[in-house]
């Protein structure tokens, strides 16, 4: 989804930033740095570190921001934790639309990977033509959001 | 003072938010198809307790999960089955197996009564986790209702995706046509034998995050100080911490 809205809107995003590399958050996204590193604390549950970066976004970045970004967190909490416990594949379309993502991440590496059936030759030759064709339709649901037109 | 008012927060918190809080709670309070109400807030309960079970921290750090003796520290208030259910889903979900939820249904607890507690003890804690994000205490929780659970089961779930039985992608009919449109996906589908589950979660994610429209708009504005790129920042962040492939 990263990927998707910063392709949607021309902007510079290294994704490592998800695998919580801090140079990543060097490009052209505001408060990179101070939204991984909350995000990271508070999955972690390190009370010290959230405190800290807790303190430095809200400074940075103002008490509406803090609030926002504790709510995503929250509900990212949720939503790991619904997709694991009940132990849902990476849906069809996701499988072939995300394998660069997957790759880029590392995200195999991960124990709830096993959920999911592994990428075969085929899902990568589908994916050279549906990606494209996907982030056309994702353009095309997008402008509709925004104005109502498809 | 009404649940969920912030009087005390250093920091402002949105009245929308707010709202589906104390909405949340109070379909919290209520009997739900398979749990009572004082089941339900006891669910809740245990949620906070498996986060300073140290036998939780001691199992997360074994090889396996499934074979580390000991007991958890708990509330005193469900049997030993539910506890467990609510601190693994809580601590180490990651490692949640078919042959786990199968067991769990042959010790007593059918997939029904597995999936309403899964919602609950994800959605409170999604809750809790906002305010702890703030530095602020978990809100008080609802004083139970009276009643006794409906044993409502939606006909058209079917097992196939997952560990549980689900509506199917087209499957959203019936008293089930609100859940979602033409289009499904199986994070969507996943609590759906328990439909109020859903929507319980969708609910509370539509002030968190974004409802499934927003959700749809991948550029612009959403109503929130920040962007789309930086709350995917932050759900990407907290996914790879918590090991999500999904």
């Amino acid at each position: 989804m990263l990927s998707l809205s910063a392709d949607m809107t021309n902007t510079d995003v290294n994704l490592q930033m998800i695998n919580g590399d801090s140079s990543a958050t060097a490009g052209g996204l505001e408060y990179a740095h101070e939204l991984m590193v909350f995000a990271e604390s508070l999955a972690r549950r390190d009370e010290t570190a959230l405190t800290t970066a807790r303190d430095a976004l809200a400074s940075r970045a103002g008490s509406a921001v803090l609030v926002d970004a504790a709510a995503v967190a929250g509900n990212f909490q949720r939503m790991v934790r619904i997709a694991d416990a009940a132990g849902i594949p990476l849906d069809e379309r996701n499988m072939i639309a995300t394998i660069d993502i997957r790759q880029q991440l590392g995200l195999e590496r991960f124990g709830s990977a096993a959920n999911s059936r592994s990428t075969t030759l085929t899902d990568r030759i589908k994916a050279v033509f549906m990606t494209p064709l996907m982030k056309f339709v994702m353009r095309r649901m997008d402008r509709k959001a925004n104005t109502g037109n498809p | 003072m009404p649940a969920f008012s912030y009087e005390h927060s250093p920091y402002p918190v949105r009245q929308d938010l707010q709202q589906v809080y104390r909405d949340y709670w109070r379909m919290l309070s209520r009997p739900g198809n398979w749990w009572s109400g004082a089941e339900r807030v006891a669910i809740a309960n245990e949620v906070r307790q498996a986060t300073r079970c140290e036998y939780c921290s001691h199992r997360k750090q074994a090889l396996s999960p499934y074979n580390c003796p000991g007991q958890h520290t708990h509330a005193g208030e469900l049997d030993e089955l539910t506890v467990d259910a609510v601190h693994r889903i809580i601590t180490d979900q990651a490692r949640i197996t078919q042959a786990w939820v199968d067991a769990l249904e042959q010790a007593g607890m059918p997939p029904e009564k597995y999936v309403e507690l899964l919602g609950i003890a994800v959605t409170v804690f999604s809750i809790d986790e906002f305010n702890r994000g703030l530095g602020l205490t978990p809100e008080p929780l609802p004083q139970a209702q009276s009643g006794e659970p409906d044993h409502y089961r939606p006909a058209q779930a079917v097992k196939g995706t997952g560990f549980v039985p689900m509506l199917p992608t087209d499957g959203a009919t019936g008293k089930e046509a609100d859940l979602w449109g033409q289009h499904s996906a199986n994070v969507l589908r996943a609590l759906s034998l328990v439909p109020d589950a859903v929507r319980g979660w969708f609910m509370v994610s539509a002030g968190q995050y974004l409802d499934m429209a927003g959700m749809m708009k991948f550029s612009g504005d959403h109503g929130r100080a920040i962007n789309r790129m930086q709350m995917e920042l932050v759900a990407g962040r907290v996914s790879a911490i918590n090991e999500c492939f999904y």
